[in-house]
């Protein structure tokens, strides 16, 4: 063990010498790491803010919970709200009264409709007071709603759109799903090029490789170096696709505001630390990619010769 | 001391290299091994150097069953021997100090060692003024001897030269079994040399084994090479 330790320094300096003795195959090599990366960082960018977006889009969903006019001691409203908040999967509950429930209906309304429906504002408002209930997940909406609605006397209706809001927290789920497994199927695409591509490199050396085996050279000893270097490879492929990331994902952010569409409901992931994040993981990936396909094409031609 | 029994080798092409060999070689001896083409010289040398697993029999280097090693502990074995190959290999990528130097690296010997004992060795095989040079960049008699440094560099017990002086000139030739004649007497390193030169083995007489189809036709103490009719 206390030999390797003390090796460590010979293998980073025989594999520094061999990156730049055999330059053209380091580039070559790395630059397969990064095109495959570039793909990835954009996955990657890709699959986290359709990630944001969705989640912003479940965050607005809630459900409105009607009261009947008979609940209107302060009391009452309180434990009601009590017992909202201790059903499952319920996050928050937020009381709106009458008048405020008047006004989001008149804010909804055509200009020349809302004074119309200023006269029923005081004693005459036909609207209930209601809980806004938002729900931990889009998919539990459903199950939450059947139990208000059990809460007969006290609950004249809770509503939170029906099927197509349910259609919806599906389709929406689906997109996420989708996006990761692409974002999955394509890191793995690219690890598997990357590991190629070093093995293409080290099968040009396995000659050197049965050599080193002739002088004595264990196979530890021979793998240290080549997988060193693997790291080194993934290392320089990976320096360009973060920097595109970043400056490129700053750009965009700053073209479009943080906002597609200019929907509020499509905002992008704040520069930071998404964009570190991905570039640590295009980084990782780059190294990681690098040691584990250095390491089996080097361990596969150790075979080659006795 | 290398001891063959029994031992035969036939590779998978259906090639009988060698037939049923039994040889012994007394530590600090020096033999030379003829033969024509074809005859199993390269075959023994892979037996030896632990490249090749004999098909019967045992191959045993100071009670080292060769052909028993592990895949592993083939390097490891290899740092007792040292092998002179006819094609030489060298690490392309690496200068003729540096792949003296590597053979010692695997050894795990101290930088300070490594550094003396490169100059020594280079000093020995005559190419101290190619240090930094490349293998690329020598002629083929220059990579042959810095194979030769290499081979001895760590002082091996056994010594295996495949034509070592092959692509030398008569002059050169001689320094190099100069060379290998001290390090025979000083260092009581056990050398098995196959050549075809006639006029070494004529002149330097040594016990002298000869093959032919894979069998040993002829062992002969005073040397000499074989006259064929």
């Amino acid at each position: 063990m206390i030999k390797l330790i003390k090796s460590i320094p010979f293998h980073v300096k025989s594999a520094g010498k061999s990156v730049i003795r055999h330059l053209a195959l380091t580039i070559s090599s790395s630059s397969a790491v990064m095109v495959t990366l570039l793909l990835m960082s954009l996955f990657l960018l890709i699959a986290g803010n359709i990630g944001a977006f969705t989640k912003n889009i479940e965050e607005g969903l809630g459900i409105l919970a009607e009261i009947d006019d008979s609940v209107s001691e302060q009391a009452d409203l309180d434990a009601l709200q009590q017992e909202i908040e201790a059903l499952p999967h319920v996050e928050a509950v937020s009381f709106s009264s009458k008048d405020e429930q008047l006004d989001r209906f008149i804010s909804n309304q055509d200009k020349s409709a809302q004074s119309l429906y200023e006269a029923y504002r005081g004693e005459g408002n036909p609207l209930h007071a209601a809980f806004d209930v938002s729900v931990d997940d889009g998919k539990n909406l459903e199950t939450v709603q059947k139990a208000l609605e059990k809460m007969e006397g006290r609950i004249v209706k809770a509503d939170f759109g029906g099927t197509t809001t349910s259609d919806l927290v599906d389709g929406l789920s689906t997109v996420r799903i989708a996006g990761g497994a692409l974002t999955l199927v394509l890191s793995c695409l690219a690890i598997f090029l990357i590991s190629n591509t070093i093995k293409t490199t080290i099968y040009s050396r396995s000659h050197e490789i049965a050599i080193m085996r002739n002088v004595g050279a264990t196979n530890g000893f021979i793998k240290m170096p080549f997988m060193i270097e693997g790291m080194i490879i993934g290392l320089i492929g990976a320096i360009i696709p973060m920097l595109i990331t970043f400056f490129g994902y700053r750009y965009l952010y700053g073209v479009t505001g943080g906002k597609v569409l200019s929907s509020a409901m499509f905002t992008l992931q704040p520069i930071y630390p998404f964009v570190l994040q991905v570039c640590g993981l295009l980084l990782l990936a780059g190294i990681v990619v690098g040691l584990v396909g250095s390491f089996l094409a080097v361990t596969k031609y150790l075979r080659w010769k006795r | 001391m290398i001891v063959l029994e029994n031992v035969s080798k036939e590779y998978k092409n259906g090639v009988h290299a060698l037939r049923n060999v039994n040889l012994t070689i007394e530590d600090a001896e020096f033999v030379y091994v003829i033969g024509p083409t074809g005859s199993g010289k390269s075959t023994l040398i892979k037996l030896l150097d632990g490249e090749e697993i004999p098909s019967s029999g045992r191959v045993l280097v100071d009670d080292v069953d060769v052909g028993k090693l592990k895949h592993a502990k083939v390097p490891i074995y290899r740092r007792n021997i040292g092998v002179v190959f006819q094609d030489f290999r060298l690490l392309p990528s690496m200068t003729v100090f540096e792949n003296i130097a590597f053979a010692m690296e695997c050894v795990g010997e101290s930088k300070v060692n490594i550094r003396k004992r490169v100059r020594e060795v280079l000093e020995l095989v005559s190419l101290s003024d190619k240090a930094k040079a490349f293998p690329s960049e020598l002629s083929g008699g220059q990579q042959q001897r810095a194979t030769i440094g290499r081979a001895i560099a760590n002082r091996p017990k056994v010594l295996i030269a495949d034509e070592p002086t092959g692509n030398l000139d008569p002059e050169k030739s001689i320094e190099i079994m100069e060379l290998l004649e001290r390090i025979n007497e000083e260092e009581h390193t056990t050398i098995l040399m196959v050549t075809h030169d006639s006029t070494i083995v004529n002149k330097l007489k040594k016990r002298t084994i000869a093959l032919e189809e894979g069998y040993i036709v002829a062992d002969i103490m005073k040397g000499g090479y074989l006259q064929h009719d």
